[in-house]
């Protein structure tokens, strides 16, 4: 009979006691509670960490501005599962009571957690998910974004397009939100200039059977591909590409995030190829070079752009704790603070949009010996439309 | 669409076929002789992409180290099967089910922790990085062509094994009839760890092949597993020939759906399996 | 008595007790009201799939697809901004889902074994494609429920479904009526007659039963509790997405109910309280949790041969 009961005894009571325990911790002194939705393994892993190792920098840099508030981070492994959103974001908002909760990479996640967390008590700060409806038809007073809408790298793109003389697109992508948003933010700017899209392929998400659509390119001879693929995906598509011997015949343009994290794994075969991002590497910005130096120190390499949103969220933070003198107990003043911020980001400055979007810099970069290279301002300043949005 | 694409595209798909191929047979082999349903699978595809990529990524020769990858997964599949999947031959199925998938968590986090999260590629080997002309516009690269022959030659390899030799003879034995084999003298526990060995083998060497074509990123194994399946089952549960059969056709509708329908072109396998159940409800070559 | 075992009824016992009063203890907290209301509605899919695994023999791996058709079939079904009434749309929902399975499994019970399973992997896969792909369905982003429907019978009513301790209740009655309504019809001739066609295929048919009816019935039966479970999973939270009815989901539900001993249906409330307990308690642990998490799954592969539940009852059945 005894056994029974430890056993059944056990699995209860360290449930209770975990939960309890961190609610007994958060009690103590007055901690800025600090949630993380972000995945941690799975296929967004590296995303998740580059995130939160962004924004404890920016958080660790800053905490003179904290007024004396120490930062308690509560980190949730999403596994990039939506089904788990919701109650992960009930675990932030109502077990451990965090004042931001910043997340996540994918677009499904965000919206669970938006179901839960807008109108809320706490200020949501997505470091990455760039689906439109985020700061669309769901944007609410108390959710930020640092990082981007799937509109803004591509639209400057089809104006890139048409200066460099091409009429006949290609364009490729995945058949889910930020695929489709993608292609068709570069298409309504090609498009209203006279360019004509001849191929527009939706893949199923998250295929990389890319080898048979190469092939059709070269059948088809546009004059160039467009596409947004990020990850695994980017990386094996280039590599695809350039095996067909299509790099340099037909030039291959994209969404920034064909190139971003991807650059060593694709080797020379990514030489050349065109894009858009609100980032670049190299980007000549004080701010960036300093950022790039802080973050190798601490972490022994490189930050991408994922990182640059995470430290952006952070810096989010910070500043808006700074002008409000560590009292962030009035989450109205937290958001007025915060939508008026001007972020002193590694992209160059950028503010919110009134849907709490990033007003920010486009760059066209294009990759050469290893590095996306910037070649020029796509876009300044560019302000998604934010369609739907009531705010 | 052109002749001319028409051909390329069946190329593609062949050469797709042919990998899908090496990746299927050890998971065939495996139920077939032994029964077991290994989920894990698609992990040990993962290894092998892994392993080769670490190897390379230090020393740069892919040739020497390939080989190095194979025999260490040969070695972890013998570890495996005697830690583990020794202990569940006498239970049920749903048991052998739930073990691998435990496999597949663990092997997922070591992943994580010895390799690390970031996408990761493996640059064709040199003295194969040559492209063979094609069309004005493209060629086709000496590496899927290669990738290709090394699938025909273990396919071969395999044929042989299983046909003409001894392990063959007790391998297609041992799927018949078990009891008798182990009255017969044969030790059958030697046989049966010798078998999941190649099986897993047989995964991670085409986790190496692959591995210059594809991109090294987590759960690249699950990615893989349900379409090895569906070719199995396609081709017979446990017949090798059949898994042969069944990843051509798979290669081959794929890559043509890819074109020709792509929003659809998940789907066309599971509809084509579903159509071969159908009429033939244990698989087209079933035992 | 439909609850033959010892161990059974010392458990359903402890269990329902602790779960009638646990909202007492938890009420200033509805995160953990939430938890708890989850891993009871997920008992109910997991029994459900117990049920058709381990009673009639029917291993699907596609058991999610009615989880999240139940969800889908809400939002498709009711105004958006209106409170419909939650009786009168669970069974809408629950008799279309059982018109749904009822056709699926026309088609699929034809295969068994690894065909069964592949093949109805492949439908909820494919199912999982065209809401995935879908624009009208929300496709990946999913759908939000904005109105929680309301709970009148007859003009009276009890539950208010914005409240996480009502929400809690209801749950636990959906666990309370499914366990009983498996354990009745396990005990009834049918039941019998389905089990006995799962032990002896060809007996039980050369004795006269249409085999393939009974197994019909037994999964359109099973696929609407999982429907059920399925529709109270999304109206917990108010939100539905696609990836609620991949095979993963599937496959976890399968794994929760071998842990917790397969055939027993008590065994799968048993399986998913220790999976989610352990996957929780890892999770606040380590970052490498999955580690752990697949550590614990083969040590209690090997160590337990008959699940928790069979695990409990060697120390408790004499």
């Amino acid at each position: 009979m005894s056994k029974i009961k430890t056993l059944a005894g056990a699995v209860l009571a360290t449930t209770l006691t975990a939960g309890l325990s961190t609610s007994a911790l958060a009690a103590a002194g007055d901690p800025v509670k600090i949630g993380v939705m972000l995945p941690f393994s799975g296929i967004y892993a590296q995303l998740g960490e580059a995130g939160r190792d962004g924004l404890k920098l920016a958080l660790k840099e800053h905490a003179e501005k904290l007024h004396g508030s120490k930062v308690e981070f509560i980190e949730l492994d999403t596994e990039a599962k939506p089904s788990r959103a919701p109650e992960l974001a009930s675990s932030l908002l109502n077990q451990h009571e965090a004042d931001f909760v910043i997340g996540p990479v994918h677009s499904g996640v965000a919206m669970g957690m938006i179901k839960m967390l807008r109108g809320k008590d706490t200020i949501m700060i997505i470091p990455n998910a760039g689906s439109a409806a985020a700061t669309g038809p769901l944007c609410s007073p108390n959710v930020f974004r640092t990082s981007f809408s799937s509109w803004q790298p591509s639209y400057p793109m089809g104006k890139v397009a048409l200066e460099k003389g091409y009429k006949k697109v290609y364009a490729i992508s995945w058949n889910y939100g930020m695929g489709r948003e993608s292609l068709d933010a570069f298409e309504e700017s090609f498009t209203a200039g006279g360019g004509e899209i001849v191929e527009k392929v939706l893949l199923p998400f998250p295929s990389t059977n890319f080898q048979s659509h190469v092939s059709d390119i070269a059948d088809e001879n546009p004059d160039a591909v467009f596409t947004f693929f990020a990850g695994g995906g980017a990386i094996k598509f280039v590599k695809d590409y350039d095996a067909m011997g299509l790099r340099g015949k037909i030039p291959l343009m994209g969404s920034g995030f064909l190139t971003e994290g991807t650059l060593q794994a694709q080797g020379d075969a990514a030489e050349g190829v065109m894009t858009g991002l609100h980032y670049a590497e190299q980007l000549d910005v004080p701010k960036n070079r300093e950022f790039r130096e802080a973050f190798n120190t601490e972490y022994g390499h490189y930050p991408d752009i994922y990182a640059v949103q995470g430290y952006d969220a952070g810096q989010a933070i910070a500043n808006t704790i700074d002008q409000l003198e560590g009292d962030i107990s009035d989450k109205q003043a937290v958001i007025s603070t915060m939508e008026k911020l001007t972020i002193d980001s590694p992209r160059g400055e950028f503010t919110f949009s009134k849907a709490h979007n990033p007003i920010q810099n486009i760059y066209l970069r294009e990759v050469k010996d290893g590095v996306n290279v910037v070649q020029s301002v796509a876009a300044e300043a560019l302000e998604d439309p934010a369609r739907g949005c009531k705010l | 669409m052109s002749t001319e694409l028409f051909f390329v595209q069946l190329i593609n798909g062949l050469q797709y076929g042919l990998l899908l191929f090496l990746i299927a047979s050890g998971l065939t082999l495996v139920f077939g002789v032994m029964g077991i349903l290994n989920l894990a699978h698609g992990s040990m595809y993962m290894v092998g992409a892994y392993l080769v990529w670490y190897f390379v990524a230090i020393t740069g020769s892919f040739s020497v180290f390939a080989i190095l990858s194979a025999v260490i997964a040969l070695g972890l599949g013998i570890l495996i099967e005697r830690v583990l999947i020794q202990r569940l031959y006498n239970r049920n199925h749903l048991d052998q089910v739930l073990l691998t998938i435990g496999m597949i968590f663990v092997f997922n986090s070591l992943q994580s922790i010895l390799w690390g999260n970031d996408p990761y590629g493996v640059a064709v080997p040199e003295a194969l990085s040559g492209s063979v002309p094609f069309t004005d516009n493209s060629s086709y690269p000496v590496y899927r062509i290669f990738a290709a022959m090394v699938c025909i030659a273990i396919a071969a390899a395999l044929y042989f094994v299983v046909s003409k030799t001894r392990l063959g003879m007790l391998i297609r034995a041992g799927e018949s009839n078990r009891e008798m084999v182990e009255a017969l003298g044969v030790n059958i526990k030697s046989l049966y760890t010798i078998v999941f060995a190649i099986g897993v083998m047989l995964a991670a060497v085409s986790g190496i092949i692959a591995a210059p074509m594809r991109s090294i990123v987590p759960g690249m194994g699950e990615s893989v597993l349900i379409t090895c399946f569906v070719v199995v089952v396609i081709g017979g549960m446990g017949s090798i020939k059949g898994a042969f059969v069944g990843a051509l056709l798979v290669g081959v509708i794929s890559t043509f759906a890819a074109v020709l329908i792509p929003t659809m072109s998940n789907m066309i396998i599971y509809i084509f399996m579903i159509l071969v159940l159908l009429v033939k409800p244990q698989g087209l070559f079933a035992k | 008595m439909i609850f033959e075992k010892r161990t059974e009824r010392i458990f359903l016992a402890i269990f329902f007790v602790v779960a009638l009063c646990i909202p007492l203890f938890l009420e200033e907290n509805s995160f953990f009201v939430g938890k708890v209301t989850t891993i009871l509605i997920l008992a109910v899919f997991v029994m459900s799939l117990d049920f058709l695994v381990g009673r009639v023999g029917l291993v699907t791996l596609g058991h999610a697809l009615f989880y999240g058709l139940g969800g889908y079939l809400f939002v498709i079904l009711t105004p958006e901004y209106e409170a419909v009434n939650f009786w009168v749309y669970a069974f809408y929902i629950m008799g279309l889902n059982a018109l749904i399975a009822l056709v699926i499994g026309a088609v699929v019970l034809r295969t068994s074994g690894i065909y069964f399973i592949m093949i109805t992997l492949a439908i909820s896969q494919m199912a999982y494609y065209y809401f995935f792909d879908s624009l009208e369905f929300g496709g990946n982003d999913g759908l939000f429920i904005f109105m929680k429907p309301e709970t009148s019978i007859f003009g009276l009513s009890f539950l208010n479904l914005d409240n996480p301790t009502h929400f809690y209740y209801l749950a636990l009655l959906a666990v309370l009526v499914t366990l009983l309504a498996i354990k009745i019809i396990l005990r009834s001739r049918f039941g019998r007659i389905v089990e006995a066609s799962r032990l002896n295929p060809e007996r039980t048919a050369a004795l006269g039963y249409n085999i393939f009816a009974f197994r019909l019935i037994s999964y359109v039966i099973g696929s609407t509790l999982a429907a059920y479970a399925g529709l109270l999973f999304a109206l917990q939270y108010g939100y539905v997405n696609p990836q609620f009815m991949t095979w993963e989901m599937s496959g976890t539900a399968l794994v929760m109910s071998i842990l917790g001993g397969m055939g027993t249906i008590y065994g799968a409330i048993i399986g998913t309280i220790t999976y989610e307990g352990l996957q929780y308690f890892f999770e606040h642990m380590s970052k490498d949790w999955m580690l752990f998490m697949g550590g614990a799954i083969i040590l209690m592969v090997l160590l337990l041969r008959k699940g928790l539940a069979g695990y409990l009852e060697k120390l408790l059945e004499k």
